[in-house]
């Protein structure tokens, strides 16, 4: 059957989409009027800068003051009830307790927690949320996201704090960041502040402050992008990052090259060694057409996917060098 | 392939477009409609405020509808609409509108969602309200189990009776992506539903 009736109601009718459409019809958008204007709109240039940043001071105090307060015993952290009863294994939480290595916080629908993470930050977690504590001590604090969403805010060298999920591990680099895991363990990460490196089956990416990147079980992470790019560059990188068959992963491409701008640079610079050979040139070429490759870097180098070329190009993007995320990979990994 | 060469400005560690290019001609003339409304409301001009409100209004309750309970939606329309007037001064590319509004939806439901959580949740249907089908919201309930993409684009159609070109030409979608998310999404709804699919 054609879909030009679900395309614009023309054509033959399609009795399931007629049906679909009398069924949702009564949730429709209300009539209503645009709301009134406030007296001036409210110039927020200089405060969406200063704000998050008071913010982040203010957050970054509290955190310091809370934990300096709660110095956790070894293997164990501090856990406080947010909202409702969360469960340490079985035991039901009110107010503050303790969960140890190996214990699994369990959050329902109506109940939020907090963990104080040794001395070095803070998590969040959600309503629906699984998270097993898996390893705490010298400058290594680990969790386990099974399912659900968290939200962890950390100061401390990069690399000390790691969340693996059932798609990817995410490793900290000096940040703040939001992380879901649905039931099926696909994962989607947007990252407030800093940076987060994600890595699963032999692939990584540098995940860097307001951009986003889902995880995969079958592919582990996917492309970032940022949470402001086109809509229809995002649209193309899901599917590509979906796609099994070349023939889409092409068609897919194309389109991500054609809405990518020089704010995409992040999102161009991990497709390089992600499309398939034939694709890298016109990868490579757009993004050298708005950042140039430093000195020393060629063109052919970066076509055959050569590691230190790589990192001196993702090193042009003023983010953070990449030599440090190596030498952690080295130690930890 | 060749695209238009644009300026570059460092902000924060980020390259970031200046000037996002050559767009259709029909968009083009969508978008500057909403260049000089976008202006008129950062000067304060109601009249303005209504004309964005009454070209996105649907698309901003579709992608509400998609996240937060039906009641809530209807209520955060308003807000959504306020958030963008008051950061309006933000928006360097009039092209770039729905996006960013798009964004702006997507984001209060997070917040809303978020801070409702420690109230009491309340179920779709409450005694005294308007009655809604249990099919209509078990059909609701599948719809926000699919992909965002597939979700907010069925919604646009389904709910809001937007043609594909229309909801292409509120979503900055070419018409060919949205096509795809409407048969893609009509597709996996068909299954979730367990109805028989007519391909």
């Amino acid at each position: 059957m054609s879909d030009d009736y679900l395309w614009d109601g023309s054509g033959a009718p399609d009795p399931d989409v007629q049906k679909l459409e009398r069924l949702l019809a009564p949730l429709r958008t209300p009539p209503a009027a645009a709301p009134r204007l406030p007296a001036r709109p409210v110039q927020w240039r200089t405060l969406r800068y200063l704000g998050p940043a008071l913010a982040a001071a203010a957050a970054v105090l509290l955190m310091v003051s809370a934990t300096l307060r709660t110095r956790p015993a070894a293997g164990s952290w501090t856990v406080a009830s947010v909202a409702g009863q969360p469960r340490v294994e079985s035991a039901r939480l009110t107010g503050t307790g303790r969960i140890a290595v190996g214990q699994t916080l369990i959050t329902d629908g109506g109940s939020q927690a907090r963990l104080t993470v040794a001395t070095i930050g803070q998590v969040t977690v959600d309503t629906n949320s699984r998270v097993r504590l898996v390893a705490t001590g010298d400058g290594h604090h680990a969790l386990a996201l099974e399912r659900g969403t968290l939200h962890a805010l950390i100061s401390a060298p990069p690399g000390q704090f790691v969340v693996s999920t059932p798609s990817a591990t995410a490793t900290d680099l000096g940040c703040a960041y939001t992380l879901h895991v649905d039931e099926d363990g696909a994962g989607y990460l947007t990252v407030t502040s800093g940076w987060v490196a994600l890595a699963a089956h032999e692939r990584e990416s540098l995940v860097p402050v307001g951009a986003s990147c889902r995880t995969d079980t079958k592919r582990g992470p996917g492309t970032p992008s940022y949470d402001d790019a086109d809509q229809e560059l995002k649209w193309a990188l899901d599917e590509f990052d979906r796609a099994d068959d070349a023939t889409t992963r092409s068609a897919r491409l194309k389109v991500v090259l054609e809405h990518a701008g020089p704010g995409d640079a992040v999102t161009l610079w991990h497709l390089i060694s992600r499309v398939d050979a034939p694709d890298r040139p016109a990868v490579v070429d757009a993004l050298a057409e708005f950042l140039a490759m430093p000195d020393g870097v060629t063109r052919d180098a970066v076509l055959a996917l050569d590691p230190a070329a790589l990192d001196r190009w993702w090193n042009a993007l003023g983010l953070g060098d990449a030599d440090w995320w190596r030498q952690l990979k080295l130690v930890s990994w | 392939m060749r695209r238009p060469r644009m300026e570059h400005a460092l902000e924060i560690g980020r390259l970031r477009p200046v000037s996002t290019g050559a767009r259709s001609a029909a968009k083009a003339s969508d978008r500057g409609d909403d260049a000089a409304a976008i202006r008129a409301v950062a000067a304060g001009d109601q009249d303005a405020f209504s004309h964005l409100y009454e070209r996105y209004v649907r698309m901003v309750h579709a992608i509400l509808l998609g996240r937060v309970p039906r009641r809530d939606a209807d209520d955060l329309v308003q807000d959504v609409f306020l958030i963008a007037y008051t950061r309006i001064g933000e928006l360097r590319d009039a092209a770039a509108f729905a996006g960013w509004l798009a964004a702006i939806a997507r984001n209060r439901a997070t917040d809303y969602l978020r801070q409702s959580r420690e109230q009491v949740e309340l179920p779709d249907e409450l005694p005294g309200g308007d009655a809604i089908e249990a099919e209509t919201l078990a059909v609701l309930d599948a719809v926000r189990r699919l992909p965002e993409a597939y979700r907010e684009t069925l919604l646009m159609r389904l709910v809001e009776g937007m043609s594909g070109n229309e909801i292409a030409e509120r979503t900055g979608l070419t018409p060919a992506s949205v096509r795809v998310n409407l048969h893609r999404g009509m597709k996996l709804l068909r299954e979730k539903l367990g109805w028989v699919s007519h391909e």
